[in-house]
């Protein structure tokens, strides 16, 4: 589905991005980790295409999509949430999942429909999304007014509506209560179960660890390590990458 | 209706138009001083039909739209790359620019001997269609104020459109909009076409109403006012603009006790809602509050 090859991206003297390989297949969930500042967003800025590598190369269902301008890797199907919540505050819930809807196969809507309010099939799939992420008693509300919770969910929600194949979550679960990752995880299970490729890069270990099925670990822009998580939890270079910037913060 | 009323409710309608086109860009998140050269283009572009070639108004008032959009489109182009204060700057430039191109502009041709057409910085006398055709100054009103309400139930749509919800998107957040799979330069150039036309169709109103143009009356001050009406009259909705034009011409300009403080007012409630309310009276807020209400007790849709 995902492959980076030699992935490098260089800030000025910052090498953020240092030569990362990496594979994320259809039905998995590749969890990312390592230390603050260890490219992890960066990687993903890189696949959706808001900068431009340095080198190496992004392949996607076997094409190379790393010249590609963002809204083109949109429409072959990656969709991402952000790490500090990004949403269109002044639209409504509704209407933030409704432009959202862009892959090819919505795209051939009926244009008459597509323009004017959605087709019946696209207003189900968003009626099925508001239900998924506990979204549909806030339908026409602006999503600047959400609280905290509902606004991440929002954002899990308007990627989920592209209808991706490959879903890029950047610690999704950053400001959560124990509840709340709880249903995070159901989620982001039931969507690996329907074959979807899943990037999570998360901080919270336990999330981590209880739902991918293989875990990646960057450290100053490098792949330190790769395996079951129980193979990467026991690994002396990741104690160590953690440890040592535990000692340096 | 008493002839003054008239006027200024013409003027009021006219200048409404580049309200507008400005706003729409102020919707995509473009901050542009530039709106009153496609208003001259317009104003020119359909005198120069109806007085000296013999087109019918609404032959006119069409060539000063499509000569709007496309100037805009001209320069939408270029200037896709800027943001802020360097795009602001670019469109008082490209403004400037063609005001004194005008004043340079010499085209006349001889009409029943006398000469008719622009004449540099002596501007454009003579354009007679209204009187002509016996058209009163009611009846003038009436055909703004009919083409107003078609752009408005346009504008109406648009805001229920996804195309309407994609300007909103870019101007909230353009990157955001990229990655919902929306091609941002297209729609920039898009919305700057359409808007280019909104201040052409005014130009050419202009022109007709007063019968008269010369290059200075399209000076930047026309400009700021046409972006100052959107963001004192609300971003939320396309009467705001309109409503910040019948609080500048309709009351202030036109209310004479008022008038000669009319820069002073005008000036303190642009500085003092940008602090309080910085998208307007009609904001997105309000209006979705308002919408809200309206709908209120009617079963949800879907
Ligand atoms: N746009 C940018 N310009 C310059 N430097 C950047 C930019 N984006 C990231 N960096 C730098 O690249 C490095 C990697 O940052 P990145 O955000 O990818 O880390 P991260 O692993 O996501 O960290 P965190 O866990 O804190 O989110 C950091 O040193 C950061 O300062
Ligand atoms: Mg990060």
């Amino acid at each position: 589905m995902l492959e980076l090859h030699r992935l490098t991206k260089h800030f000025g003297g910052v090498r953020a991005v240092d030569g990362v390989d990496l594979i994320v297949n259809p039905g998995e969930v590749l969890g990312l980790i390592g230390p603050n500042g260890s490219g992890k967003s960066t990687t993903v800025n890189l696949i959706c295409g808001l900068f431009p590598l340095t080198s190496g190369l992004i392949m996607f269902k076997g094409e190379d999509i790393s010249a590609l301008p963002p809204h083109e890797r949109v429409t072959r199907g990656i969709a991402r949430t952000f790490q500090n919540i990004r949403l269109f505050g002044q639209l409504t819930v509704w209407q933030n999942l409704w432009v959202a809807q862009n892959s090819a196969e919505q795209r051939r809507q009926n244009p008459v429909r597509r323009w004017f309010g959605g087709g019946g099939s696209a207003r189900e799939d968003i009626g099925r999304t508001l239900e998924f992420f506990d979204l549909a008693h806030k339908r026409d509300e602006l999503a600047g007014n959400l609280a905290f919770g509902e606004q991440r969910r929002l954002e899990f929600a308007r990627a989920f509506a592209a209808k991706p194949v490959l879903l890029l979550l950047d610690e999704p679960a950053a400001g959560m209560n124990a509840e709340e990752i709880d249903q995070l995880d159901a989620r982001i299970r039931t969507l690996r179960d329907t074959g979807m490729a899943i990037l999570l890069i998360e901080h919270h270990v336990e999330l981590v660890m209880s739902v991918a099925d293989r875990i990646a670990v960057l450290n100053f822009g490098q792949k330190i390590a790769e395996g079951s998580p129980a193979e990467v939890q026991n690994n002396p270079l990741v104690r160590e990458a953690y440890l040592g910037t535990a000692t340096a913060a | 209706m008493d002839e003054y009323l008239v006027g200024v409710l013409s003027n009021v309608g006219v200048i409404s138009f580049v309200a507008l086109s400005a706003y729409l860009l102020l919707l995509t998140g473009e901050i542009t001083f530039g709106q009153q050269a496609f208003f001259a283009i317009g104003a020119y572009a359909a005198g120069i039909a109806t007085a000296m070639w013999g087109w019918t108004l609404a032959a006119g008032l069409g060539f000063g739209a499509l000569a709007g959009a496309l100037s805009a489109t001209i320069v939408g182009v270029p200037t896709l790359r800027l943001h802020g204060l360097y795009f602001a700057i670019a469109t008082l430039a490209f403004a400037e620019m063609v005001r004194i191109l005008f004043e340079m502009f010499r085209y006349q041709i001889e009409i029943d001997g006398e000469w008719v057409g622009p004449n540099g910085a002596d501007g454009f006398r003579d354009i007679r269609y209204i009187f002509e055709n016996d058209i009163s100054g009611m009846e003038f009103m009436l055909i703004i104020y009919g083409l107003l309400t078609v752009i408005l139930a346009g504008f109406m749509l648009l805001e229920r459109s996804r195309l309407g919800v994609i300007f909103r998107m870019i101007g909230e957040d353009e990157v955001l909009a990229g990655l919902q799979g929306v091609s941002v330069a297209r729609y920039r150039i898009l919305a700057a076409a359409i808007a280019g036309a909104l201040a052409g169709i005014g130009g050419g109103l202009y022109a007709h109403l007063t019968t008269y143009i010369e290059p200075r009356i399209f000076d930047v001050m026309l400009g700021v006012h046409s972006l100052a009406y959107g963001l004192i009259g609300g971003l939320g909705t396309a009467l705001g603009p309109i409503l910040g034009v019948l609080i500048d011409i309709g009351l202030l300009e036109s209310i004479r006790a008022l008038s000669g403080y009319r820069m002073i007012i005008f000036g303190g409630l642009v500085a003092l809602l940008l602090i309080v309310r910085p998208r307007g009276l009609l904001d997105e807020r309000l209006v979705h509050r308002i919408g809200v209400a309206l709908r209120g007790g009617r079963k949800m849709r879907v």
